[in-house]
Parts: C-alpha cells; structure tokens; sequence
C-alpha cells in the first residue's frame, strides 16, 4: 500500500460531505481508506458511516469488578489481618464495609473509563498526523487515501460538492 | 367592551428574547473561537491586582497555617467540648460548594437540558478547586499533622492498619475519589478544546495545549469514544456525588452527640449542598461573565434556568431542614431541648436567625424572573444564600457541640485569628485558582456550544417564528 | 500483655459518693502519676484543663440555702464505648481486659473520639504540655510524656495494673483482689473509690457492684460503663 495518496477536502456543510462522501463510495474507496474529521461531533449516521464498535464498555465493567474486590478485600479481609477490637462493634461490620466497597467500585469505574477512552483512541498520540487546522474553525474534512490513479476522479467527484480546498493534509506535529 | 386585534406576524427581527437565543447561530464557528479565545489570552490590570491580593491572602493563611503546626492547636478557638469548629466547617461548606459542578455537568447533560452547554466547565472547575481546598482541612484540623499518612493503607512493620469503620477513612476515599473523578470529567471534556486552542496559539501556550490535547483531531472515531466516556462519566460521578456528602454528613450523624444522631443528616446534607453550591455558581458564573465579557454565551436564559433550580434547591432544602427540626423539638429530650433553645432563643439566636432570613428570602425573590435574570440582583441573591449555608454549617458544627448530656460539661467558643486566617486562605485559594483557570482553560467548552447550535432551527408555527431544537446524540 | 489462666479480668472501679467529700486529691495524684500537665488558670477557665479525673460540680438552690452536688467522672472505660470506632487510626481500642486502651503514639489528633464520648472525658494536647522546674524531677518513668497534638484520658492506672499482674505472675500466683490500686484509689482519704475485676465475683468491687445504691452514669446511652456509682444518702455539703 506504499504507492498511496493521502488527499484532504474541506467543505462546509454537512449535506456535501455526506454526498461527496457516497460518491467516494460509488467510486470504489473503501471504509477503512476514508475518515472523517470535524470540530464539531456530527450525529452518528448522518455522514453515512458505519458505527464502531467499541470495548470501552468491556473495559469499564472489568475496572468496576476490580475496584468492587479490592473494595472487599480492604473492609472486610483486612481488618482480619490485622485484629483490634472497637467497642460495640464486630471487626467487620455491614455498613462501612459497605461504604467502602461502594466507594472503591465508583474510583475503579471512573478510573477504568479514562484510562479505557484513552487506551482505545490511542492517546497519547504525539508525531505527525494528517490534518488541517481550519478543522476547528468549523470546516468538515474528509481524508481520502487511493491509489494514484484514481487521484483525478477524486478530485473530481469532491470538487462537484464544493470541496474549499483538496490537496495533501497539513502534516502537524499534534 | 375592547376591540381584539390579532398581532403582526413575529419574525426573527422584531422577536428580541428569540434574538437573544438564536444569536450564535448567527455567528461562523472561528467566530465564536476568537470570542472565548481572546479573553484567555489578554488580562487587564484588574485582574493581576485581584490575582495578587488573593495570592497575598493565601500565604498570609499558610504563615498562619505553620503558626498552628508549630504551636500545637490551642491557637486556635477549640476547647473541650468544641473539638471542632471553623476548620470543619468550612470543610463541610467546600464539600457542598464541589456539589453544583456535577449537578450542572452530569445530570444535566443526561437530562439532555442544552441551557448547560456553557457552564459545564466552569461547574465542574468549580468543583474541582473546591474539593482541593475542602481536601485540606482533614490535614488542617489534625493534631499531628505530620504524622497524616498514618490514614492510608499501607503494609508497615508495625502491623498497624487504618481503622475503616471510621467515618474519616470513608471521608479520605471518597473525597479523593470524587476529586480524581471530577478532576477527569473536566479532563475529557476539555480534550477537544485543547485541540482548538491549540490550533490557534503559539508559544508556550501551543506547548501546553498540544501536550493536554493529546493528539487530538476530531476523527468520527475519536468523537464516538468520547462520547461514550462522556456518558459512562456522566452516570458514574452521580452515585459518587451523592455518597460523598452523606459520608461527609456520617462524620457527625453517627455519634451519639445530640442533633447529630440523626439520620436525616446524609440527604439534609447533600440537599444543602445541591442548594449552596448552585448558588455558588450562579455567583461565580456573573463575575465571570462580566470580567470576561461573555456576556454571548451567558445569557439571560441560562441565569433564569439556573435561578429556577437555585430556588428549587432551596425549597428542597427548607423540607429537610424543617423534617429535621420538628422531629428533634417534638420529642422534647433533655439536652436536644437545650440545644435547640440556644439556638432559637439564647447566645446563638442572632446566627440562627440570619441562617434562616439568608436561606429562606433568596428563595421567595428567586420567584421573580426580573431577579433571575438581572446580573446584579441575582449576584446579592445568590451571596446571601452562602452566607446562609455558612451559618447553616457553623451551627450544625460548633452550636451542637457546646451542650451535651452533663451540664458541667457545657462550654463556648470564641474563633481566633489563626482560625479566621485559615479559613480566608481556602477562600483566596479557590478564587486564585479559578482565576488561573480561566486564563489558561478556555472557559466556555465551544465544542459543545457548537455542538448545541446544530440542534437549533427556527420553525414556523402559526403566527409565531419559534426556535426548536433537534432531537440528536 | 498478661492474661488470667481461665477468664479475663474485667477492671472496674466503684465511686461510693456518700463516702467522697470532694476534696480533690485524687486529682492531683492523678497529675502526679500520670504526668499529666497544668493547663494554667486561663486555658482552664476556657474549658482547656487537662484533668483525667475532675470532680463535676453543680449548685443547687439559692443563698443561703445553696448545695454542692459534686461526683468525680473519669473514663468509664466502656465495653461499648462509642469514642473507639470513630478514631480513624485505631489509637483508641478494646483491650481483652476491659480497659479502653489509648495509644499515644499513635494518635493523630483528629479529636473524633472527643466527640463521640458522650461523658467528655477525653482532653486534648492544645499546646506542647510544659512542666515547670521542680516538677520535671517527679515526672512518672512509667508513663509516657505526651507531645501536642494527642488526646489523652484516665487509663485506670494501666502501668500499676501490669506491675502487679507482672509481680503476681512471677510469684506464680494471680493479683489479689485489692492489690493494684490506680493513683487515685491509693490516695483518696475517705476510701470512696475502690478498684477492681469485675469477672470475680467475690472481689470487692462486684459485691458493691450489686448493692442496692448502685447506679452508672449515663446508663441509658447503652456505653456499658465500667464504673460503677453509689449513692443512698444526701451528701450535704
């Protein structure tokens, strides 16, 4: 795939994008080759893109277990381990074990929800990265990358929907 | 008999609150960029003067701080039997200020109420430096300071272990869990305006935001992950939120202190705090307006939405306060009886009455919508409610320790220098710190702003031009 | 640590408050065994007094008709007491003796424990406790100085307690009833106060335990005291 052309298009609305972007399709880019990047999230089908699917939930529900054991073993294995008596109460007695517990899942969950959004988008992630800085100042822009033969009908297709710009992505040092 | 004459058709021109809503779909998307970008990058001389008065405010309550350290806690105003008085107060208060951030953050988002849009980040550092500052009482109170890390759980040689059936050990977890959790909330929302800011800065500014942006570019990837952590934040922090303060409230609910034992102490509590720390905002969010003239994003509709429900936080609150107040003076026991007549007719009268006057007239003026959405008005409005819930804090805290079940044991309270000091410094520090905030944050999150204008078209219905909003994400 | 060859002792002390006069010398030999320091007449006045046993006092009627009432209140020692759940670092705990055992070192001087003690027999090291010249040379080797910072309270005399069950062990043999007496107990010129192990059923303190004057401070609040108050006649004073 070495002989490859990374092409950036800006446009401006929503409704070219979307069409330029079944075009692309019609002329036999494939999903993998195509993404698209905003400054603004659009809503998930309306660029006609397939959804992704994710392992973020997986990874949350396995740091919710992690911190519900660890929860467990401070409040109620502990105390065993290292014995004193309080008055009026057992070692280890409902409520603050649960308190605990409660707790330490809630951290586990938090933590294992950034740490998982971070792990999945690979962040973080500092070299050099197609993309075009107008992106924030509201344009949509569509990265396509194809064979250098079909450099021309690209153009072409993302022209027809009033492409701004269409040429190499800035290359930034993100 | 009058004559009825059906009104000219409404158009966007002579329609001013719609005029006022729809004014950022008015505006290009770099716009709105520069608007929240400019303020960050140039400060008058206000503001340093600010800056260096609050910074000279905390270091005078730090010298005051080692003074404490140094000559053991008798400077302050505690005794036997008020062992704890304005340091956990103002701990309380802290804890119920950091309450607002996630109600606005959180709940709302998964309300889908859009009036949020500006404020989330300015909630959620609000909560932020709030539980920073409310994180170091536990350290300030202590009578050996130095010896604090005896409270984590750590293997040692001594054998020796925190004792988790302590409501402060319940404290430390979930204090430092709600930090890290609201901390990371703020974190990740703000990912993809550290990406804007850093595509329009340079120097050490384009350094620091291109090493907080992590990369970020805005893929349909990207933003389909963030969303999804959004949503998983937005549910998880609420247990938290809500655990955090009954925890707090446990610390006196489950001694046998009178008016302590009582279980309406944890939702008491965390009502209190939803109340406090949303008029805390309100406050924050004027002065911010005006000193960082965003008076386009914050506008009158977002500061009547947040009266209303300032004003319904309080109503709340009065419910919980009477709940509990009509059960402790029925039951009529000794020493309940004594402290309650201290409070309503002795040496505590004038605090408590200034409690219930600054906690109760915010909420009938609330009613009005000329106080909801003038600035000024709501500002005082606002001021008086914390003032309230400070006294609110100084009573439950310090009155409810000066009586107990032996008389000889009665005793009073004076506060010290030392003690006010302390206090002013977490009240500089917070100010101080959202005041660096807001100069190296974008303050508004424009991403969803600009999300938020997608939703929104003008719609004819009848005679009338009306904003509606789409139903997306 | 010493255990009893079958059961664990359970010290207790019993307060015969027909018998105590008020004069305070138990007070002072509490300070004087216990190294417990002077507040000083201003910090005392501002309800900062360091006494592990003080005499509460309450006036009743008018001039000249007027009564003290006045009863000695130390640690009760609770079985349930509620000041030791509270400390976050266990410097406060339940030794199989019965005793509520405080660690000194161990105190972080959160003041939880204060609160939670519903008789404030707990007092707090406000400052760096100072001892002026002569009385550093009768400091008690046997008991901890206390730094700032650290809550302190009556521990039934702890060190005399390990003396003797020490000896006694030693000897071979187990202490006899009325053989440890807390500074307090020894010193008390009309012998109200008397110490004990309740789990003997025949040692003095059980036996007055049971009287028909018996009464514990605070009963109701379901702390298990264990001190145990006496009273039948009016003490006019």
């Amino acid at each position: 795939m070495n002989n490859t052309i990374t092409l950036l298009a800006l446009f401006e609305k929503s409704t070219q994008t979307a069409e330029a972007i079944d075009d692309l399709y019609n002329l036999g880019i494939p999903d993998e080759n195509m993404t698209v990047i905003t400054g603004v999230p659009y809503p998930e089908r309306s660029l006609g893109r397939h959804r992704e699917w994710l392992t973020l939930p997986y990874i949350v529900m396995g740091g919710a277990v992690g911190g519900l054991l660890f929860g467990l073993f401070l409040s109620v294995i502990t105390p065993h381990l290292y014995r004193l008596d309080v008055g009026g109460h057992p070692p280890v007695g409902f409520p603050p074990a649960a308190v605990i517990t409660f707790v330490f899942t809630m951290l586990a969950i938090i933590v294992s929800t950034f740490l998982g959004v971070l792990w999945e988008m690979d962040f973080p992630r500092f070299g050099t990265a197609p993309y075009h800085r107008l992106v924030t100042d509201g344009r949509l822009a569509v990265l396509v990358e194809c064979l250098p033969d079909l450099e021309q009908k690209v153009r072409q297709v993302v022209n027809s929907h009033q492409a701004s710009y269409v040429g190499e992505p800035e290359r930034l040092v993100l | 008999m009058s004559e009825f004459r059906p009104e000219p058709s409404i158009e966007p021109e002579n329609a001013p609150e719609f005029e006022e809503r729809l004014l950022l779909l008015e505006r290009e998307d770099w716009e709105i960029n520069q608007a929240v970008l400019q303020p960050m990058l140039k400060s008058g001389w206000v503001f340093w003067v600010v800056v260096i008065l609050l910074g000279a405010l905390v270091l005078w309550g730090l010298y005051a701080w080692g003074y404490l350290v140094y000559w053991g806690i008798g400077v302050s105003g505690k005794n036997r039997p008020v062992y704890w008085t304005l340091f956990i107060t103002t701990f309380v208060f802290w804890i119920g200020i950091s309450h607002a951030g996630t109600m606005i953050s959180a709940v709302l988002r998964l309300l889908k109420a859009d009036w949020r849009r500006p404020i989330t980040r300015g909630a959620e550092a609000m909560t932020a430096f709030a539980l920073m500052m409310a994180g170091l009482y536990p350290l300030i109170h202590l009578g050996r300071v130095w010896k604090f890390y005896w409270m984590i759980p750590y293997p040692n040689n001594r054998f020796m272990w925190p004792n988790f059936q302590s409501p402060l050990m319940w404290d430390l977890v979930a204090i430092f869990t709600y930090l890290i959790g609201s901390g990371l909330y703020l974190f990740l929302a703000l990912i993809p305006d550290m990406a804007m800011a850093r595509d329009h800065t340079e120097g050490w500014r384009y350094r620091l935001y291109r090493t907080l942006a992590l990369g970020w570019r805005g893929t349909e990837a990207e933003w389909h992950k963030l969303h999804r952590a959004l949503a998983i934040f937005s549910v998880a922090i609420i247990p938290i939120f809500l655990s955090v303060h009954s925890i707090v409230s446990w610390d006196f609910a489950v001694t046998i202190q009178p008016r302590w034992h009582s279980t309406i102490f944890a939702p008491y509590f965390v009502v209190g705090a939803i109340y406090s720390g949303l008029a805390a905002l309100a406050t924050i969010l004027v002065i911010v307006r005006s000193g960082m003239k965003l008076q386009e994003f914050l506008r009158a509709e977002h500061f009547n939405a947040l009266g209303k429900l300032v004003m319904v936080a309080g109503m709340a609150w009065t419910y919980f306060w009477f709940a509990g107040f009509i059960t402790e003076w029925y039951g009529n026991e000794p020493v309940v009886r004594e402290l309650i007549h201290e409070e309503v007719a002795g040496k505590l009268a004038p605090l408590f009455y200034l409690q219930m006057t600054a906690n109760l007239l915010p909420i009938g003026l609330l009613v009005f919508k000329k106080v909801r959405t003038t600035p000024a008005l709501l500002l005082v409005t606002t001021l008086l409610v914390n003032v309230g819930m400070f006294t609110e804090r100084v009573l439950i805290v310090i009155g409810n320790l000066e009586r107990n079940h032996l008389p000889f044991n009665w005793g009073t309270y004076r506060p010290t220098w030392v003690e006010l000091s302390i206090v002013g410094m977490t009240f500089a520090g917070f100010a101080l710190l959202y005041m660096l905030f807001s100069r190296i944050v974008p303050y508004v999150p424009v991403w969803e702003i600009k999300e938020g204008r997608l939703r929104y078209t003008l719609r004819r219905i009848g005679r009338l031009l009306i904003p509606t909003a789409a139903e997306i994400e | 640590m010493s255990h009893s060859a079958e059961v664990n002792h359970r010290w207790a002390m019993v307060v015969d408050l027909d018998r105590c006069t008020g004069c305070q010398a138990c007070v002072v030999a509490c300070h004087a065994e216990n190294n417990v320091p002077v507040a000083g007449e201003k910090q005392a006045a501002y309800g900062r007094w360091m006494h592990w046993i003080i005499i509460h006092r309450y006036w009743e009627g008018e001039y000249p008709n007027v009564k003290a009432r006045f009863m000695p209140v130390m640690c009760q020692q609770c079985g349930e007491a509620p000041c030791e759940p509270v400390c976050p670092v266990f410097a406060t705990y339940h030794n199989p003796e019965g005793l509520n055992a405080q660690i000194y070192n161990r105190c972080i001087g959160t003041r939880f424990c204060g609160n939670g003690c519903p008789y404030k027999v707990r007092t707090f090291n406000w400052f760096r406790p100072e001892f002026p010249e002569p009385l550093t040379e009768q400091l008690n080797p046997d008991v901890t100085v206390r730094s700032r910072g650290i809550i302190e309270k009556c521990t039934f005399c702890v060190q005399r307690i390990r003396r003797v069950e020490i000896e006694a062990r030693a000897q071979g043999r187990e202490p006899q009833d009325g053989e440890v007496q807390p500074a307090c107990v020894q010193t008390c010129p009309p012998g109200a106060l008397i110490f004990g192990d309740l789990n003997d059923s025949n040692s003095q303190v059980s036996q007055l335990a049971r009287s028909r004057r018996a009464f514990r401070l605070l009963d109701e609040l379901g702390t298990d005291p264990g001190v145990v108050y006496l009273k039948g006649g009016e003490t006019d004073v």
